[in-house]
């Protein structure tokens, strides 16, 4: 069984064609690092996975489970509603940008979701909120609001967030890319206990140390497409496409 | 000194008109924003159909004078059909306020609504919250801080605009002076009438500037 098995997907915004038939399996357990330069179309396709954006062409499966079927822009097949709502549940995101509502305390933040779509008890729920939070070491945050937080805690808040729905798979998109450099490093530990503690992650990134460290495969994608994908040693020991080799150069000399 | 006298001598006459436009401002404006809260959603649906309607309400209140409005709902109804007489002159007003406030607080919360980050819908998309939920918790709540400075202009300009009430013949604060004004034919009475004006207004002014700093703590 695959955790998330896509075929050829298609995306455009308008004119623009962004994604050109991305086809991508992740085994259960598995860490792939998306890489490549921005507008390659990293972030538009993890967002497909998780219906934030929409595709013209292709298959999403979900733990085997065809959730989308599109070709040409025509769709071919509908999932009802509440199946599709329950499968994308085992989807966690963790964005860029935080997004953690800012009227809601730390706590509230990591409770809002299970007691409002899973209908947890407010006692369960807190329970849950408090472990997660002191499991990213943020167990004295709890009720501060996010304003009041670094950028790396406030990312933190969000991971916590995300896993207090008990996903099966974790999405990351651009998590490190909004904060100060001194913050990535604490961001990328918790993700890094997350991928050992056998999360399956989909992970876009600039942060080659951290695909070289924790990924057990590497993508990187480059106008739309997917160029080349293999082991870390493979993509930054020995890159075959032209691509790859000048996009690690740059990346490197920086 | 005489002034001082008279204007102590008006002032229950007053008062009383002052409960009538203050109850008439409030009434008006509760229930135009909860008129407007689902004309906004309604002008954010994705239904066509329901798009038009609540387009064509707010263009309608917003393009017509409220005077007219009024006039309208207390004279041009009945002759519609007898049923829809409204022989309250209180409930009529209020009718016609609140409609005409819905259309003018529809466009305060829209923007409000509008204003809140594309992020805070993705996040509660992607934790699973469907269309209700997501607006119940995370949009309207935050949308709130961000309504408190216009809401309370519209109340203001409702407290003003409340004194056309006199034309239906409504003991209003503008009513009640003018019917001073022909029985005194004195027109002084409208120094103490603005004066109670302006106290409204101050109130209205203080109580939503407490509102504002306590929605402000997250911010």
């Amino acid at each position: 069984m695959s955790m998330i098995k896509t075929e050829d997907i298609c995306a455009s915004f308008g004119k623009l064609d962004v994604l050109k038939h991305v086809s991508l399996t992740v085994e259960p357990r598995e860490v792939v690092c998306i890489i490549g330069p921005s507008g390659a179309g990293k972030s538009t396709y993890l967002r497909t996975l998780n219906h934030l954006e929409h595709i013209k062409n292709g298959k999403i499966f979900i733990e085997d489970k065809l959730l989308d079927y599109y070709e040409n822009g025509e769709r071919k097949y509908k999932i009802p509603p509440k199946e599709r709502a329950a499968e994308l549940l085992e989807v966690g995101m963790v964005f860029q940008r935080f997004n953690l509502f800012p009227h809601k305390t730390v706590l509230q933040n990591v409770m809002i979701a299970p007691m409002n779509v899973k209908k947890k008890s407010e006692a369960d729920a807190r329970k849950k909120a408090i472990e997660l939070l002191t499991r990213v070491g943020l167990a004295d945050k709890m009720d501060a609001y996010p304003n009041k937080l670094s950028g790396g805690q406030q990312q933190r808040v969000a991971i916590a967030r995300a896993l207090a729905m008990e996903p099966k798979i974790m999405l990351f998109d651009e998590p490190t890319s909004a904060l100060d450099p001194e913050l990535v490093g604490e961001v990328l530990s918790v993700m890094k206990q997350l991928a050992e503690d056998g999360m399956t992650m989909i992970v876009v990134t600039h942060e080659m140390g951290f695909a070289r460290e924790v990924a057990d495969r590497v993508v990187f994608m480059y106008d739309g497409q997917i160029a080349e994908q293999g082991t870390p040693e493979q993509i930054f020991q020995n890159p075959q496409n032209e691509r790859l080799q000048q996009f690690l150069k740059s990346v490197i000399s920086q | 000194m005489e002034l001082l006298q008279k204007m102590i001598r008006w002032t229950p006459q007053l008062l009383a008109g002052a409960k009538i436009t203050i109850l008439l401002t409030l009434a008006s404006v509760s229930a135009g924003l909860i008129i407007s809260v689902f004309l906004a959603l309604g002008k954010m649906s994705k239904n066509k159909i329901i798009r038009a309607i609540c387009s064509a309400y707010v263009f309608f209140f917003r393009g017509t004078p409220l005077l007219m409005q009024l006039y309208f709902v207390y004279y041009g109804l009945p002759e519609i059909n007898p049923a829809l007489t409204i022989n309250n002159r209180f409930l009529a007003a209020f009718i016609a306020y609140g409609l005409n406030s819905g259309a003018y607080c529809c466009e305060i919360i829209r923007a409000a609504i509008q204003s809140i980050d594309k992020g805070q819908f993705e996040a509660s998309k992607a934790l699973g919250m469907n269309y209700g939920q997501t607006m119940k918790l995370i949009i309207l709540p935050q949308s709130i801080r961000r309504l408190i400075p216009p809401v309370g202009n519209e109340f203001i300009m409702m407290l003003k605009d409340a004194s056309l009430v006199s034309i239906i013949a409504l003991a209003d604060i503008t009513k009640v002076t003018r019917s001073i004004q022909s029985s005194t034919s004195s027109s002084l009475v409208y120094i103490p009438a603005m004066i109670l004006y302006l106290i409204i207004t101050a109130i209205f002014t203080i109580v939503f500037n407490r509102l504002e700093k306590k929605y402000s703590v997250y911010e």
